[in-house]
């Protein structure tokens, strides 16, 4: 039974994995914790189904979806919380919230509470080796996934874009003085976290209901992904999110199935009792 | 001076003197929309007793929320307690709770940190009423047998004063609280944590105090719940619940006793014009606290403080 607990685990960590990793990106470039990330998820997968409605192949519609959120934390950044980021941490966060809870009540106005559904652009089925079965979804997660870490760490590792955005994540102000552009960056960076998230939030619902309410589920996962891998470090939001999807399979089999549901919860709980860094984090400083 | 604003303030017993005589005025469903009011001063003004007063990041208000539901609700329907009787345990255990959510505050977890996790511990309390099927009616919830006060049945304009004296009691307590020396050092420990350590205040025990009174506040508005509504679900103490409560002390302003009551009593009556349409409140709140967060970051209270000296708050200094 093992094998088979770790490759649904594996592909549904591979999701918490995206998330958590944009909600990193973020983090990272803006030390805002995004409360509306999961939101944001679920109005890209309402933006899929709005433009596959249009009549759009499945290729034109997830990058215009895509699309329409980067513009929309782009947005975000520019006219709501750069007018505070000198504020307190918490208006910060409220914002976040804010924005994604507006989101939540758009999409209930527009679709009300009903279970949809996105098609999926290719056939569900499973085929098997030995005795573990693989399903075309969890072959089509992973490998999405994959995909997109794979574009991400060229970009991250091997462009001048990539250098500008480590260049940001170490330190702003010597960023600003060599000529960067930080501000912009930073619209850019919640645009490309909105975009990705949205990416995870389609993936999750070809497999499962859409629902306005998608969003917390996502946003609980993403941050017990992030604290498990340690707060800020994007290799541990990939790492931590795989080892919480194989942790919610293999604890929900062999404990009881409620796990499969509190798992999240129980881990960050645990890890910033225990470790509060996470695997990769760094011990966080206070400036006195 | 000070003798001044002492004998002035007592100006704000008018307020609750002024509401009696609704019971007579309102029709039954806007004396419910009443009563939900006052219990959601209770919720606000503990919630903001830890993250106005004291600071932190706490979002376990929900958990505490639903204990004193649960625990009010448990004792009356599964031990035949009379409500009234339920009252003081169930704020005990939501004050047991506020003591344990204040482990990680006391360990140096903060901001996001503690936020995330108070918010785990909130979903997870959720879980426990699912789960613990025999005592708490599992998901489908739970019914509770109408409140009764010294035998009397709590009803109608009865209800309405009860609530009202449990509302007023615990405003009161609460300013008197924050005017003695916890709510000096609630204000210290928010200005700067290690600087109030440093100034000899015992900073972990006066964490652990406004916990545990949060805690057993919002409890108090736990045991309201059961009266009122009658019927407990697990679903009714979700993230969503969390996000009215939070936006109840954003909107009224944090660290505002006054803006907590004037929070709750805004966003309490606001939703029952959203009710036809799913999804508008969502909307509507979430603009409201956009708009706050922008044009008027202290809250409603601020203000009411321009308005006259009187509703200046005395702990809340920036």
């Amino acid at each position: 039974m093992l094998p088979q607990l770790l490759v649904s685990g594996v592909a549904n960590g591979m999701l918490y994995a995206l998330i958590a990793l944009s909600m990193t990106l973020v983090y990272r470039a803006t030390t805002v914790l995004n409360f509306g990330h999961g939101d944001m998820a679920m109005a890209g997968a309402y933006a899929g189904l709005v433009f596959l409605g249009f009549g759009l192949p499945f290729v034109v519609a997830v990058p215009l979806a895509l699309l329409l959120l980067f513009v929309l934390g782009f947005l975000v950044q520019r006219f709501l919380l750069r007018r505070i980021m000198q504020g307190p941490h918490l208006a910060l966060a409220t914002m976040a919230l804010a924005v994604g809870y507006a989101l939540r009540g758009v999409a209930r106005l527009r679709w009300g509470n009903q279970v949809l559904n996105l098609p999926r652009p290719y056939p569900a089925g499973a085929f098997s080796i030995g005795s573990v079965v693989i399903t075309t979804d969890a072959v089509v997660m992973c490998g999405s996934v994959l995909v997109l870490l794979g574009v991400l760490l060229l970009l991250f590792r091997a462009s001048p874009l990539g250098r500008t955005i480590r260049a940001v994540f170490q330190t702003e102000r010597g960023a600003a003085l060599v000529g960067i552009n930080v501000p912009l960056l930073h619209g850019m960076m919640w645009g490309a976290g909105a975009a990705l998230g949205a990416a995870g939030g389609i993936l999750l619902a070809m497999v499962v209901p859409l629902t306005p309410d998608m969003g917390e589920w996502v946003l609980v996962r993403g941050f017990a992904a992030m604290t498990l891998g340690g707060f800020g470090s994007l290799p541990g939001a990939v790492v931590g999110g795989v080892l919480l999807g194989v942790a919610e399979e293999v604890l929900g089999f062999y404990l009881n199935t409620v796990f499969i549901n509190i798992t999240a919860y129980v881990v960050t709980i645990l890890v910033l009792m225990v470790r509060p860094r996470g695997l990769f984090g760094r011990r966080a400083l206070i400036r006195v | 001076m000070a003798e001044v604003q002492t004998v002035s303030r007592r100006v704000f017993w008018l307020v609750p003197l002024a509401l009696l005589p609704l019971p007579l005025l309102l029709n039954p469903y806007q004396l419910f929309v009443a009563e939900l009011v006052l219990m959601y001063v209770p919720v606000g003004v503990g919630f903001n007793v830890v993250v106005g007063n004291l600071g932190l990041f706490a979002f376990s208000n929900v958990a505490y929320f639903g204990i004193g539901a649960y625990v009010s609700g448990i004792l009356m329907a599964r031990f035949g307690l009379p409500w009234w009787l339920s009252v003081l345990p169930a704020g005990l255990a939501g004050a047991l709770a506020g003591l344990i959510t204040s482990i990680p505050a006391l360990r140096g977890v903060r901001l996001f940190y503690l936020a995330i996790m108070t918010l785990a511990f909130g979903e997870l309390m959720r879980w426990v009423y699912i789960r613990w099927e025999p005592l708490t009616g599992g998901s489908m919830g739970m019914s509770v047998p109408e409140p009764t006060l010294f035998g009397w049945p709590l009803d109608g304009a009865r209800k309405f004063y009860v609530l009202l004296a449990l509302a007023v009691a615990v405003v009161t307590t609460t300013d008197r609280l924050l005017a003695s020396r916890f709510g000096r050092a609630f204000m210290a420990i928010r200005g700067n944590e290690i600087a109030a350590a440093a100034m000899g205040i015992p900073t972990g025990r006066f964490i652990v105090a406004g916990f545990a009174w949060g805690g057993f506040v919002v409890s108090i508005g736990g045991t309201m719940y059961a009266a009122l509504i009658g019927h407990l679900s697990p679903d009714s103490f979700n993230l969503t619940e969390l996000v009215l409560e939070f936006a109840i002390i954003m909107v009224g302003g944090l660290g505002s006793l006054l803006g907590s009551v004037l929070g709750a009593a805004l966003l309490t009556t606001l939703p029952q014009f959203f009710m036809s349409l799913p999804g508008s409140e969502e909307l509507a709140f979430g603009l409201l606290i956009i708009l706050v967060i922008l044009f008027l970051p202290r809250g409603l209270a601020s203000l009411l403080a321009q308005l006259h000296p009187i509703f200046q708050d005395r702990y809340l200094r920036e």
